[in-house]
Order: C-alpha cells, then sequence, then structure tokens
C-alpha cells in the first residue's frame, strides 16, 4: 500500500557492492591498518640495528624470541603464565572489590541526597589524588605482600566505578521520570525501570576506565617491590639491562589489559543488546 | 460517533489557576470533555500550553481549582492518564513491543493481557514489523508512535497530547493524524489534544478551545461537526479554520 509506505520504515540490510579495482584495495580500512603496522615495526627494528639507543633497543623479533623463551624455562621460579596470572589476579581482586562496593554506593549517592551530602565531600576531597600516591603508605600499613598491592588497585579503581555510577542516574532524562509519574508509577517503580536501566552504560564506561586504572596500579605496586607478575619482568629487566625483557613486559602488560577490557566490553554487549545501532540508519 | 445526548462529563476542570509567584499563568480555566471526545486546545505560541497539561496531569500542583475525572479528583495511581509529550519518550533499553507494554506494565496489567493488548495496538498502528527492534534502531516518526501507542494501550481514562506532530513534515503529519483517528475511534477513548497548529486542530477534533494570551483563560469555543474523513480545502473546512485563526492572531 502507498499509504502505508510514508511511515512504515523498514531497515536498509542491502549494501553498496562496487566491482574490485586496485584504487579500493589500497584505500581500503585494513590494508592500511596493515601499512601502518608494518611501518612502525620496520622503524623499530631499523633503529633498534642502527644503536641509536646504543644497546637499550632490542629488535622486534628479539623480544618475541624472549617472549618464546619464557614459556618454556622457568623465570624467578615461575613460568610466563604465571607471572602473567600473578598480575592478572591482583587486578581482577582489587577491580572486583572496589566495584562491588563503588557501584551500589554511587547508585545511592544518586537516588538519596542524604548519602549524597555525607559522601560527596570526602570523595571529593580524595578524588584529585592520583592513585600512586598511595604506593609509600600502602606499604608501610600493609608491607610488602599481596594486600598492598590489591589496596592500591582498589583505590585507583574505587573513584571511576564510583563517579560513573553516580552520573548515570543523575543524567537521566527528566522526561522520562515525566512518563512513569502521569502512569502513577511509585519512587520504587521509577528506581527499576528508569534509573537502574538508564545507568548501565554509563556503568560499563567507568568500569572500562577503572579497568584500565588497575593495571597502571598494578604495575606501579609491583615496580615498587614484587617477585612476580609482569611489572616484576619489566623491573628485573631493567635491573640486570635486558631490554628484550622490558619490551616484553610491557607488551605483555598491554595485551593483559587489552584482553580484559574486551571481557568487558562483552559482556555490556551481552547486557545492553538495546546500545547496538543498525548501520547507515 | 458519540453525539452529545448520550455521553456525560467524562472530565471536568474547574478554575482551574496556577501562578508562579507574582505571574498568573493560567486564569481560571473551565470546560469539559465529554466521554470518547477528541477535544483540541490551541493558543498562541507561549500561552502556557505545557503548563496546562502539566497541571491537568497532576505532574505540577495547581495553584487553585480541581479536576476532577468521573466526578473525583484526579489521580494518577487511581486514574489511567496518559501523556504523548512533544519529544518522543520511549525508553532506549525496552524493544518495540515493551515500550508499548511498559504503561500497562505499571499500571499493573495482567501478563497475558498485556501482550495481548499491545500486539493489537501495534497492528493497529503498524508497528507490528519492528516489534522487536530498540527505539535507536527506528526512526523519530516511528518512536512517536511508540508513544502514541503506549499511551493508548492503558485504556486511558484521559490522553492528553502535548503537539506530538509537531516535528514532522506536513505530508507524515496528516497520515499519523488519520492514524489518532482511527485508533480514538476504534477504542472510544476520551482524549484532550494540545497544539498551536489551527489546520491540526480542525481536521481532528470534535471541539476546539481556543486560549487567550497570558494570563490564559478560554477565549472561545467551536464546535467542528464535519463528517469524516475530513477535506481540508472544502469551503466549510476553510472557513472554520478561519475562524480559529482570526481567534488566535496576535498579530
Amino acid at each position: 500500500m502507498a499509504g502505508n509506505s510514508i511511515a512504515n520504515e523498514t531497515v536498509n540490510q542491502s549494501r553498496n557492492r562496487e566491482p574490485f579495482s586496485l584504487r579500493r584495495f589500497l584505500t581500503n580500512k585494513y590494508f592500511l591498518y596493515c601499512v601502518s603496522i608494518c611501518l612502525f615495526l620496520s622503524l623499530w627494528d631499523y633503529v633498534a640495528r642502527e644503536k641509536i639507543f646504543r644497546d637499550s633497543l632490542a629488535r622486534p623479533l628479539e623480544v618475541w624470541d624472549q617472549l618464546v623463551l619464557l614459556t618454556q624455562i622457568k623465570f624467578a621460579g615461575t613460568h610466563l603464565w604465571g607471572h602473567i596470572w600473578a598480575s592478572l589476579q591482583r587486578v581482577l581482586i582489587g577491580f572486583v572489590l572496589a566495584s562491588i562496593v563503588a557501584i551500589p554506593l554511587g547508585l545511592f549517592m544518586a537516588l538519596n541526597r542524604y548519602v549524597n551530602a555525607i559522601v560527596k565531600p570526602l570523595f571529593d576531597l580524595f578524588k584529585p589524588m592520583p592513585p600512586i600516591a598511595w604506593v609509600s603508605i600502602a606499604i608501610l600499613w600493609f608491607g610488602i605482600g599481596e594486600t598492598s598491592k590489591v589496596f592500591i588497585i582498589i583505590i585507583g579503581t574505587f573513584v571511576p566505578c564510583l563517579l560513573n555510577a553516580y552520573n548515570g542516574v543523575r543524567l537521566v532524562d527528566p522526561d522520562l521520570y515525566d512518563v512513569i509519574r502521569v502512569l502513577g508509577g511509585s519512587r520504587r517503580d521509577e528506581i527499576i525501570h528508569v534509573c537502574f536501566p538508564a545507568s548501565f552504560p554509563a556503568i560499563f564506561a567507568g568500569l572500562q576506565i577503572s579497568l584500565s586504572s588497575a593495571w597502571t596500579c598494578v604495575l606501579a605496586a609491583e615496580l615498587m617491590n614484587s617477585r612476580d607478575g609482569m611489572g616484576f619482568l619489566i623491573k628485573r629487566g631493567m635491573d640486570t639491562h635486558q631490554p628484550t625483557l622490558v619490551l616484553g613486559g610491557m607488551i605483555l602488560i598491554a595485551a593483559a589489559a587489552y584482553g580484559t577490557s574486551l571481557i568487558v566490553s562483552l559482556a555490556e554487549r551481552r547486557l545492553c543488546p538495546w546500545q547496538r545501532t543498525i548501520d547507515n540508519l | 460517533m458519540p453525539t452529545d445526548s448520550q455521553t456525560r462529563a467524562k472530565i471536568v476542570v474547574n478554575n482551574l489557576t496556577k501562578r508562579f509567584g507574582d505571574l498568573t499563568v493560567l486564569d481560571g480555566i473551565n470546560f469539559t470533555i465529554k466521554e470518547g471526545e477528541l477535544l483540541a486546545i490551541v493558543g498562541p505560541t507561549g500561552c502556557g500550553k505545557t503548563t496546562f497539561l502539566n497541571c491537568i496531569s497532576k505532574l505540577m500542583p495547581a495553584t487553585e481549582g480541581d479536576i476532577l475525572i468521573d466526578g473525583e479528583e484526579a489521580n494518577p495511581k487511581k486514574h489511567n492518564i496518559s501523556y504523548v509529550f512533544q519529544e518522543p519518550t520511549c525508553l532506549p533499553w525496552r524493544t518495540v513491543r515493551e515500550n508499548v507494554a511498559y504503561g500497562m506494565e505499571i499500571k499493573g496489567v495482567p501478563r497475558e493481557e498485556r501482550i495481548e493488548r499491545a500486539d493489537r495496538i501495534m497492528e493497529l498502528v503498524g508497528l507490528k514489523s519492528c516489534a522487536d527492534l530498540y527505539p535507536n534502531q527506528v526512526s523519530a516518526s516511528m518512536m512517536q508512535r511508540i508513544a502514541v501507542s503506549r499511551a493508548f494501550a492503558v485504556n486511558p481514562d484521559l490522553l492528553l497530547m502535548d503537539e506530538p506532530y509537531g516535528q514532522l513534515d506536513v505530508k507524515l503529519r496528516f497520515y499519523l493524524e488519520d492514524e489518532l483517528v482511527k485508533i480514538w475511534q476504534k477504542l472510544n477513548a476520551t482524549v484532550l489534544f494540545v497544539t498551536h497548529n489551527v489546520e491540526e486542530a480542525v481536521y481532528i477534533a470534535e471541539r476546539v478551545l481556543i486560549l487567550s494570551n497570558k494570563p490564559t483563560h478560554i477565549k472561545a469555543e467551536i464546535p467542528i461537526n464535519l463528517p469524516r474523513p475530513r477535506d481540508t480545502i472544502s469551503p466549510e473546512f476553510v472557513e472554520l479554520r478561519k475562524q480559529v485563526t482570526e481567534l488566535i492572531r496576535w498579530w
């Protein structure tokens, strides 16, 4: 029906298909990604070969070989996987503990002005303090064991988690409250049907920031004092002048941080399917 | 279509007054809406139309006066009041179907009936094909239809509409207005439609109330007894439109 088609839109799923051409291939996004990465690796290799940083920069393949070697032999009593797991474990414990306290607290602050009035001034006081500033005091309090490392991670992840949960609720479109009020919804309905779901994306954004902060904190803690973990590999590489070990540790920690952030993204896609948009609409 | 003799006053508004400090926005507004009537309210820009609707819907307390539904003071918890806002207000985390059922959920309609009523209304407005999409996957006009469907789905005692089609182009607007009239006739709802568009008011309503400038009161009432579907270029239509336009002109 012609009349119906005015407003009954259908989802456009067709895509423009153009024939293959050299120009199209050369301007393809993924091709250019490869070019970019290859150029970077060649530049790195060139700088290392020319010894611009004397012997303190290893070639990419040497770093790779070092990492492969670490999977085969024990370094400081632990395999490569053991070192990765040591750091990952600290990050996960700190991150989980911080988020299960910070997210509900942030939600409470946004929903109740008395809770807000009590917590906000303290929070504002501690917020600008960089988490790394806590390293020394943490060691004085908890010694050089696991507790002090986890403590620093909690400090570093708490702030973004809380802040995002708080803002997630506060930035809800006020019209959505009007809708539910006209319908005769109670305060409880408002919280369940509007506040919580609306704050989800902001909470996940907070978790992502927290996670990257957690990796920064674990690295700082391990550089200070540790006997395992990826930060330890970097520190040991520096102390014994092994650039392959330093760079290998850096790459590993980046990969681990990327991996965990990917997991949070997947969880978000699972829990907030409504954020997905359809291309070209 | 219901006629005067068969129907009683569903909504009675007595002396509705709203002041913000010294500023009187609404000044003693009195009117009634008959059961199953589609009443349009037009007024010059800035005459407090939104304040008016917010008072009627009880989002905002009135300074004086009462709003009675079936002889009782209007109460969103007790009566089914629906409100279609100027901006589409869908919950982005619910699919189209869940959005249509949202009002019924808050009203505590049992699940079976919710699904059945949502399906019936989506069928009526042609939302069936995108029932499982999320609001960010449909266009703006579709979002407004979701809000309209949600509003009708609770079988409202009173349905308030605040220039719901203000943002749309003329062609689509007429299409959605026809659709609105169709649903209204089918479900026999009592509708209060606020707009600044005179043509729209004369096109859909059974009766048009004209508001004055601030402090706002009702300046005139014009019944529209034209047969439907209405022809916007018939002499009668044009005459009524002129009459209403003359009453709200401020230039």
